[in-house]
């Protein structure tokens, strides 16, 4: 099924590629209270059941990086250097405040659902 | 080496290196170890569940999985584009005026040319149809390339100093032009119709109901007898036109019939003016500082000079037609548009 340029599988994909943005990041934030590298982080996730690919997950760990939420370190872990990353003092702020703000939309989300 | 005996990482290597290439070089080596770092901890994992070394084509798979290398290294690259979402729409509009307004005019006049201008036909035409379509094709992709990537530099420009300056950010309601019905006609420019209508109709009475328009000592104007035709059309025309723009004035909205009425009008009026055009409608100009020869010349100069023009008012007249068309049809889809509204709030 089609609509206009895009089918109907393609828009949900699209959509729920929106959806998941903003829910993701909030995820990796959440996991890196605890210090991870990249693929521990990875695993920790789809075991929770977010899976996300490792070509989204590493530039997002760039850009907090870059933004000051995150700190990272190499150091050698099994005889092999890997990247440890972990939330920075400004990362824990600004996740209590996004946890915050993902209780409120979830809460008006339950209502509107309810209401529907 | 044979495809099966290669080092399966060397795929691994080659792909890395692939990544990197596209990587700016400042956090090449910072991305690429972080990379190799994942890769090879998904590797490790795959052989320890296997309990053995994985084939060359399980790496591949698992490189295939992870996308083509560009794709890859552009995801660690900043968002960048030539003109941005803020003012792609302005450049989509521009570019479609200069497609309306420059490049479709081109084809029309050069359609006029080829098929009223005998001199110009047998100018481009030496090398055959195909050979005169194909130098104007060539002509005109070269014009229009020019056009198109003009416009594109401007934009690319105004996006970088947007981007710097965030100029359009500044903007203020009050400013915005007033929302207009494009159905709705204004009553200044009705008003003014009617009064530029009956004045030219008076002047052309006055003026140009004979034959010889211009009668002095130092110059004699006189016209062929079909200037009659011309005369009485162009009255005609102007009647019409002061006719409906009282109507507009009073009724300041467009309908099916006036738009109609318009269209004809105008398709008349550019009818007129080409015939007018090929006419030769100056039979003679004559002066007392005039010698007679000279005059003939200016009198054939003057009508020929008309005749070349005949293809350019031809064009004008083909852009005046679509205008007429594309209003009757946006009065027909309000019309269609308010009746199913009506329908609706009646069911």
């Amino acid at each position: 099924m089609t609509n206009g340029s895009q089918t109907t599988s393609e828009i949900f994909e699209n959509l729920k590629l929106e959806l998941r943005r903003g829910c993701l990041t909030l995820a990796v934030l959440t996991q890196l209270r605890t210090e991870r590298y990249g693929y521990t982080l990875r695993k920790a996730l789809a075991d929770d059941g977010l899976e996300i690919d490792e070509g989204t997950l590493y530039p997002l760990l760039r850009r907090l990086e870059s933004q000051g939420l995150l700190v990272s370190q190499w150091r050698e872990e099994d005889k092999r250097n890997k990247r440890f990353y972990r939330l920075s003092p400004v990362g824990e702020q600004i996740l209590e405040q996004l946890l915050g703000e993902w209780q409120r939309i979830n809460t008006s989300l339950r209502k509107i659902l309810q209401e529907a | 080496m044979s495809k099966t005996s290669r080092n399966p990482m060397d795929l691994v290597d080659r792909y890395l290196h692939a990544v990197g290439f596209w990587l700016p070089k400042a956090q090449q080596h910072d991305i690429i170890a972080e990379l190799s770092e994942d890769l090879r901890s998904q590797i490790e994992e795959k052989e320890t569940e296997l309990g053995r070394s994985l084939t060359e084509t399980e790496m591949e798979a698992i490189l295939k999985q992870r996308g083509r290398p560009l794709l890859v290294a552009n995801r660690y690259l900043p968002q960048r584009s030539l003109i941005g979402p803020v003012l792609f729409p302005i450049y989509w509009f521009v570019l479609k005026l200069v497609a309306l307004f420059y490049l479709l005019p081109w084809i029309l006049v050069w359609i006029g040319l080829m098929s009223f201008s005998p001199s110009y036909r047998a100018e481009h035409t030496s090398a055959g149809w195909l050979g005169a379509i194909g130098s104007a094709w060539s002509a005109w992709w070269a014009i229009a390339v020019f056009a198109v990537g003009t416009v594109t530099i401007v934009f690319a420009v105004l996006e970088q100093l947007q981007s710097k300056s965030r100029f359009l950010e500044n903007w203020n309601p009050r400013k915005l032009p007033p929302a207009r019905n494009p159905n709705q006609i204004p009553r200044s420019s009705s008003l003014i119709e009617v009064v530029v209508n009956f004045a030219f109709g008076i002047w052309w009475i006055d003026v140009m109901s004979t034959l010889i328009p211009l009668d002095r000592p130092e110059i004699r104007i006189v016209l062929s007898p079909v200037w009659r035709y011309f005369f009485w059309g162009f009255l005609f025309l102007a009647l019409v036109n002061a006719v409906v723009g009282g109507v507009n004035l009073a009724r300041p909205y467009w309908t099916v019939l006036r738009a109609s009425v318009r269209l004809a009008t105008d398709c008349t009026a550019s009818a007129l003016f080409c015939w007018m055009f090929k006419a030769s409608v100056i039979a003679e100009i004559t002066g007392a500082k005039i010698p007679p020869a000279h005059a003939v010349e200016i009198t054939s100069a003057i009508n020929l000079g008309m005749a070349k023009v005949f293809p350019v008012v031809l064009a004008t007249g083909v852009v005046i037609a679509v205008v007429g068309v594309r209003r009757i049809l946006r009065v027909r889809r309000a019309a269609t548009v308010q009746l199913t509204e009506v329908s609706a709030v009646v069911a």
